[in-house]
């Protein structure tokens, strides 16, 4: 968690040359819960494909690793230079990079490396902070030079940084022969003010899709959008179980009706509990239907109120990448995915009494233990999504 | 005549033992008896925690303990021919 309680939010969003399989950029990022430090990293490979895609896949890694042991940014560099194959047709090892380092005090580091410049949106429009240059002595080519900057990053700031693909898209057309640079913040400016409180998530997409139609819809380079995004959390609660001890019930009520944010019930006793306590009633919902899953249902003051533990553990499945993106059909679990990547603190309330009937060997189905399948979407919602969670067991 | 009242239960132990199923069953009547029914869903009838046989339905509110597909309708059609 960071000092003055903001939450930062960072995602990429990118998109192949043409038709390749690969992308030649690479982005990697690391949260540091106990540290409140989150390190990001842009990398973009020489040419593309395959073999872009090693070159930057490792200078993101190396970086992050370098900066993760605070190691000088300077010997860093000139060890990626160092470490990267060659390229046997232009006889090079070469890469560029992005690297933002934000510390729990919103203090910001950032090192680019023959990368489009990144920008900083502050209140509305875009703000310029000073760089130093530091030269980069290589053999395989003259000299080069890294440029460093630094600043204390404020509520609702956006670092945005790309590659080339987003900067250069559209060259050579008759509305934009130099490229996209000046029209990309126009293009971000426009965003912001249409949607003040847009993801990072949403304005990385839109960026690159924006870069795609500039290149009149097949991309002439690999292209990527990163954008971090200071601003105060965005609260979801997933309360699921009934609690340990009866006499919590109305405890447990207490602590769903109070909580500052969007608020999701999984399990039938769950929200029965809640509907006596409060004395709303549940209707259930049979628009949007996923297949082998149960309906959703409504409740006044809560967003969605799902089945236990058969949707948690799709919610799983779906999080590690079992599922697949081509099978979201906006049933309960996707509605429970989509909530969960539109927060950024996200509560788990457990109750923790165990229907004993769920044990039965017989049953046709494998039903997993609540607790434990909350545990690992825990996992998954920190390292795959960065996202603030804590579980509290009633 | 009041139409008969259907509750099916969408809790998980039921969804799971058959109550899946059991709308599917209902759709599957004739026209002419599914308009003298009336189907509506629990997210849980909070049978099943002590040891019960799911799935569980209740009709005009008595409850019906592992209810299948082929159970569900002859209850139905008993339903329909009392009510004549």
């Amino acid at each position: 968690m960071r000092v003055n309680g903001d939450f930062i939010e960072v995602d990429c969003f990118q998109k192949n040359k043409g038709d390749n399989i690969v992308c030649g950029d690479s982005f990697v990022s690391h949260k540091f819960k106990e540290e409140g430090r989150v390190i990001s990293v842009l990398s973009d490979g020489l040419g593309s494909g395959i073999k872009a895609s090693v070159l930057s896949t490792m200078t993101s890694s190396m970086l992050l690793n370098f900066s993760m042991m605070n190691e000088d940014i300077t010997s860093a560099a000139a060890s990626i230079i160092k470490t990267l194959p060659r390229d046997e047709v232009r006889k090079i090892s070469y890469s560029t990079f992005c690297l933002c380092d934000i510390d729990c005090f919103g203090n910001t580091r950032i090192a680019e490396y023959e990368n489009p410049a990144y920008y900083l949106f502050r209140g509305g429009q875009f703000v310029e902070v000073e760089k130093r240059r530091i030269p980069v002595r290589r053999d395989d080519m003259g000299q080069t030079a890294m440029w460093l900057s630094e600043f204390a990053m404020e509520k609702e700031d956006r670092i945005i940084f790309f590659s080339d693909g987003v900067s250069q898209s559209g060259m050579g057309n008759r509305h934009m022969p130099f490229g996209w640079e000046e029209g990309a913040k126009a293009f971000i400016r426009e965003c912001v003010a249409q949607n003040p409180s847009i993801s990072a998530k949403e304005l990385a997409r839109r960026v690159v899709i924006e870069s795609e139609k500039n290149d009149g819809y097949t991309l002439k380079d690999d292209t990527s959008c990163c954008v971090i995004y200071m601003r105060k959390p965005r609260n979801l609660l997933v309360c699921t179980g009934p609690p340990f001890d009866e006499k919590n019930d109305a405890y447990l009520s207490k602590l769903v009706t109070e909580f500052p944010g969007r608020k999701i019930i999984c399990g039938g006793t769950t929200a029965n509990i809640l509907a006596r306590e409060t004395g709303r009633e549940i209707t259930l919902d049979m628009d949007g239907l996923e297949p082998d899953l149960p309906p959703a249902s409504r409740m006044e003051g809560i967003d969605l109120i799902t089945e236990g533990i058969l949707t948690l553990s799709r919610v799983e499945s779906l999080l590690s990448g079992e599922g697949g993106e081509g099978q979201r059909r906006g049933g309960p679990a996707d509605r429970i995915l989509e909530m969960l990547a539109d927060s950024d603190k996200i509560t788990f309330l457990v109750g923790t009494r165990i229907n004993i009937a769920h044990q039965d060997p017989t049953l046709p189905v494998e039903l997993e233990i609540r607790r434990n399948v909350v545990k690992k979407i825990k996992t998954l919602l920190e390292t795959k999504w960065l996202k603030d969670v804590d579980i509290t067991y009633l | 005549m009041g139409k008969i009242e259907v509750k099916i239960c969408m809790g998980t132990m039921c969804y799971v033992m058959g109550g899946a199923e059991l709308k599917a069953a209902i759709d599957s009547l004739p026209q002419d008896e599914q308009e003298k029914i009336q189907v509506s869903y629990s997210p849980c009838l909070g049978m099943c925690n002590d040891g019960g046989e799911p799935p569980y339905v209740q009709i005009n509110g008595r409850t019906i303990a592992r209810v299948s597909t082929t159970g569900l309708i002859q209850i139905l059609k008993e339903e329909l021919h009392n009510a004549l």
